[in-house]
């Protein structure tokens, strides 16, 4: 009891501080994208008969009539109420838009980390175990190529072979078949909604259009999660509790899992919280490629045209999620290493 | 050693990928009844008059709206195009121009209905473009072109008969009420979301469909897909039968490799915005039907601001545009996709037709080159930049290189600036890039409406920020002849003027390359630059 109330006095401390830091995120976009050159009335009002009036409607409409000061208030305000404006581009209000693309992106991170890690952890451990050896060599050559490859190279690959060649694979087109039917929208995972409404095989098409992006990722983030598990595997084998393990005599197996993987697993769930926000912002070009309806397609189609408000309200959206990934590492920290709960 | 262990990591991959990958091919609904139709772009309001309307949202809107008269088709180089000088009607069943020119008037079809059920009313037809010249859209900007301002002008003569009054004979207001803008909506459906802020339901009608067209637009994701189905009633085409295709799906696919991919493997159906080397691929296979159609009313111009100098000089101009390596951007930018504007030989010196664009006598030749440098005091050259947007990157990077390594041999020193889509529109709105690249569209192309828009004012859209009095004279002259041998005669005037001016440069008419399966019927280049999907349907 105690220290499951420890880790929340601890998480809830944590939270708030980090609202200052939100909160000078939310300013520094906003005069950041105002600093950018670009015009959005001007973008948006480019209709073939659209003129300097066209351009002061949209001008007035997004409201970049009025003093800077006085948007960064109409701006914070709105925030604080929840309303994260409107994009030019997509119509929609941001709030919205955010909502239906960041179940999407969320999902595809998931299960693209899901993957990497169970790929990474275990080819991690056989590198460390025989270090320098075949193993170790063919696992560093997998983890270079991994990361050697850009995203939208092996996306393209994987849509070459599995789908254009192989046909193996539906078309990399979104989250499901266009021709399917979606399932009641209650979580908005995909793979959630269609257990919960009972169908089965529209689970099943959902499972078969997320795993060639999955994959695409997953080879991406393979590499750094292998080389950390490697080296705080090295460490911890090294380490006097294991060659104690050892000489008492137990299984091979309950000294490199139960012993030094648990205790090399921390620097690995660090960086797994890393490298889940970075997938999370940065899989702009898995989303492009596999035309993937999630939010980092979304900010980059903004910013292009020079559309404040979604830019605002994904990076807004990004800030607070590593701040929620950080405090859930806190937490398995605790879990993992129970001296970190003590503190 | 190493590549034997990858080779095993990567064919467990592999096992692994296909083994979650084989699944049963479920497509409950038919294809065959379906169009799916793959774009970079994205639909993004249902009403095409909200600002910032995207070309796609203008392609659906031509579906589900009607307007009361459309454009016809003609045949263009074994083609088809759309033609302005053929007014159809669409909503209107018959329509007539009083002799003095100042009043139509249109009969509407006595059986149109809305989707809703409800019949097309005169009422209707007034509170739409009512709203089309108050309401702050888009519209206002297009109809004014056609001498239409003013609700006054509108007039319900009985349920089924309307008017409209002119201030003075204009040949472009017919074609202007068949362009994307004045689409008749369901104006009781409309009024009930109506509020004292927003009188024109704009916010309501722009995620709302309420028309009258061949598609009811049933699925809307803006940025994903949009999904529509035949409307069984509608018997406004030219074959007074409703639309050939059941169902129509409007989706986005970013990357240019996959909507290739897409409708090769005969996913999806149909395809205008492939990159020109994927389309070479593709015509090279000759499973798909490729019909390429220049676009004969955009033009892509080299553009100079004649207001920097050293570009305000006529001979510096002239100068840069006897320097431009023609054949190879043309090879380069487009791989030979589309209608050349350069290398022709005008007899006499003096443009043959008064049309717009016409092909310029222009031609690489660096000697001439120097001499108008040197005629214009600068036979060294100068430093200037060369600016293009992201946008257009695909053609627009090859063609700037090869700007960049010809103008070098006569001493013009350019430096190549690549800018985000918004910063572009925004240095060009404010006149601050001194050479460039852009292109240009006019949905009624006719050689004054070019030279009005493009080349007058103050405005984003006369790019080479062209002052010139004589033009404007002529321009505004043409605007109303009403006599065809003297517009001709006006429009070459214009075309000479232009020439020996040298406002800008244009270079081409890109192709537009619609990629189909090869039991695709039906397709139109259309003004919108976009698909028709009235048009479609299978062999």
């Amino acid at each position: 009891m105690g220290t499951i109330g420890a880790t929340l006095i601890r998480a809830g401390r944590r939270f708030l501080s980090s609202l200052p830091a939100l909160f000078g995120v939310l300013v520094f976009t906003f005069l950041l994208m105002r600093v950018l050159p670009g015009d959005p009335a001007v973008f948006f009002a480019s209709g073939p008969s659209a003129g300097k009036e066209e351009i002061e409607i949209v001008r007035k409409q997004l409201g970049l009539d009025r003093s800077l000061p006085e948007q960064l208030g109409i701006y914070l305000y709105d925030v604080g109420r929840g309303n994260l404006g409107r994009s030019m581009m997509t119509g929609q209000p941001v709030a919205k838009d955010l909502r239906q693309r960041l179940p999407a992106s969320l999902e595809l991170t998931l299960t693209a980390l899901v993957i990497a890690l169970i790929a990474a952890v275990p080819l991690g451990v056989l590198a460390a175990l025989r270090p320098n050896s075949l193993i170790d060599h063919g696992v560093r050559l997998f983890c270079s190529l991994g990361v050697c490859v850009p995203t939208f190279v092996s996306g393209l690959l994987l849509i070459y072979v599995f789908y254009y060649l192989l046909g193996l694979a539906p078309d990399p087109t979104g989250r499901l078949d266009i021709f399917a039917s979606v399932p009641p929208a209650r979580t908005g995972f995909l793979m959630v909604d269609f257990l919960l409404a009972g169908d089965f095989e529209g689970w099943w098409a959902a499972a078969r259009q997320l795993m060639l992006p999955a994959f695409t990722m997953a080879l991406f983030v393979i590499a750094p999660l292998a080389r950390i598990t490697r080296a705080s595997m090295l460490v911890s084998l090294g380490s006097d509790f294991v060659r104690t393990a050892r000489s008492i005599g137990l299984s091979r197996w309950q000294i490199v899992v139960t012993y030094a993987l648990r205790n090399a697993i921390l620097p690995v769930i660090t960086i797994a919280g890393i490298v889940f926000s970075t997938m999370l912002g940065a899989n702009v070009l898995v989303e492009k490629v596999f035309s993937w309806p999630g939010v980092a397609s979304y900010a980059l189609d903004a910013l292009l045209v020079s559309d404040y408000a979604p830019v605002q309200g994904f990076v807004l959206l990004m800030a607070s999620i590593f701040v929620v990934v950080n405090l859930l590492v806190d937490v398995l920290y605790g879990i993992a290493d129970p001296r970190a709960t003590v503190a | 050693m190493y590549p034997v262990i990858s080779r095993h990591l990567i064919s467990a991959s592999a096992v692994l990928l296909s083994v979650t990958l084989i699944a049963p091919a479920a497509h409950a609904q038919s294809r065959a009844e379906t169009l799916r139709y793959v774009t970079a772009a994205t639909v993004n309001t249902l009403d095409p008059n909200i600002p910032g309307s995207t070309r796609e949202a203008f392609a659906l809107s031509m579906s589900s709206y009607d307007r009361l008269v459309s454009f016809g088709r003609k045949q263009l180089n074994g083609k088809w195009v759309f033609d302005l000088d053929t007014i159809n009607g669409e909503l209107a069943e018959s329509f007539s121009v009083s002799p003095d020119g100042l009043k139509l008037t249109f009969k509407l079809r006595p059986d149109a209905k809305f989707h809703d059920g409800s019949p097309v009313t005169a009422e209707d037809v007034k509170w739409s473009l009512d709203r089309c010249v108050t309401a702050p859209v888009l519209g206002k900007a297009q109809l004014l072109t056609g001498s239409m301002t003013s609700a006054d002008q509108f007039k319900v003569i009985d349920p089924l008969t309307f008017e409209v009054t002119l201030p003075r004979p204009d040949k472009l207001a017919l074609p202007n009420l068949a362009t994307v803008y004045p689409i008749i909506i369901n104006s009781k459906l409309a009024k009930l979301h109506a509020t004292p802020e927003d009188p024109w339901a704009l916010s309501w009608l722009k995620e709302n469909e309420a028309g009258s067209g061949a598609y009811i637009v049933e699925t809307f994701k803006p940025g994903e897909q949009a999904i529509a189905k035949r409307n069984e009633a509608w018997n406004r085409g030219s074959s007074d039968k409703p639309a050939s295709l059941k169902r129509l799906i409007i989706q986005s696919v970013p990357e240019p490799a996959t909507r290739a991919n897409l409708v090769e493997r005969g996913d999806a159906d149909l395809v205008i915005d492939l990159q020109a080397s994927d389309v070479q691929a593709l015509e090279a296979k000759s499973k798909l039907k490729v019909i390429s159609t220049p676009q004969y009313n955009a033009v892509t111009f080299i553009s100079m601001n004649n207001k920097i100098p050293p570009f305000d000089n006529v001979n510096v101009r002239r100068a840069v545009a006897a320097a431009l390596p023609y054949d190879d951007m043309f090879k380069a930018a487009l791989f030979g996709r589309g209608a050349p504007l350069f290398g022709a030989s005008w007899a006499d010196g003096k443009p043959p037709s008064g049309g717009y664009p016409i092909p310029q006598p222009v031609k690489l030749d660096l000697e001439k080159a120097r001499a108008y440098l040197k005629e214009a005091g600068v036979p060294e050259g100068f430093a200037t930049t060369f600016s293009f947007n992201v946008g257009q990157a695909s053609t627009a990077e090859p063609m700037a290189a090869l700007v960049k390594e010809s103008l070098e041999k006569i001493g013009i020193k350019v430096d190549i600036q690549k800018l985000p889509d918004a910063q572009m529109s925004t240095a060009i709105n404010e006149k601050k890039l001194p050479f460039f690249t852009e292109g240009i569209v006019a949905w009624l192309p006719s050689t004054d409406y070019f030279y009005r828009n493009f080349y007058t004012g103050n405005q984003r859209w006369n790019y080479s920020s062209t002052d010139n009095a004589e033009l404007e004279k002529i321009a505004q002259a043409a605007r109303f002849e009403p006599d065809k041998a003297k517009y001709e005669a006006e429009g070459k005037e214009l075309n000479a003027l232009h020439f020996e001016q040298m406002f800008q440069v244009p270079l081409w008419q890109p192709a537009q390359d619609a990629v189909m399966a090869a039991n695709l019927d039906g397709y139109v280049y259309q003004f919108t630059r976009q698909v028709d999907y009235r048009n479609l349907s299978r062999k």
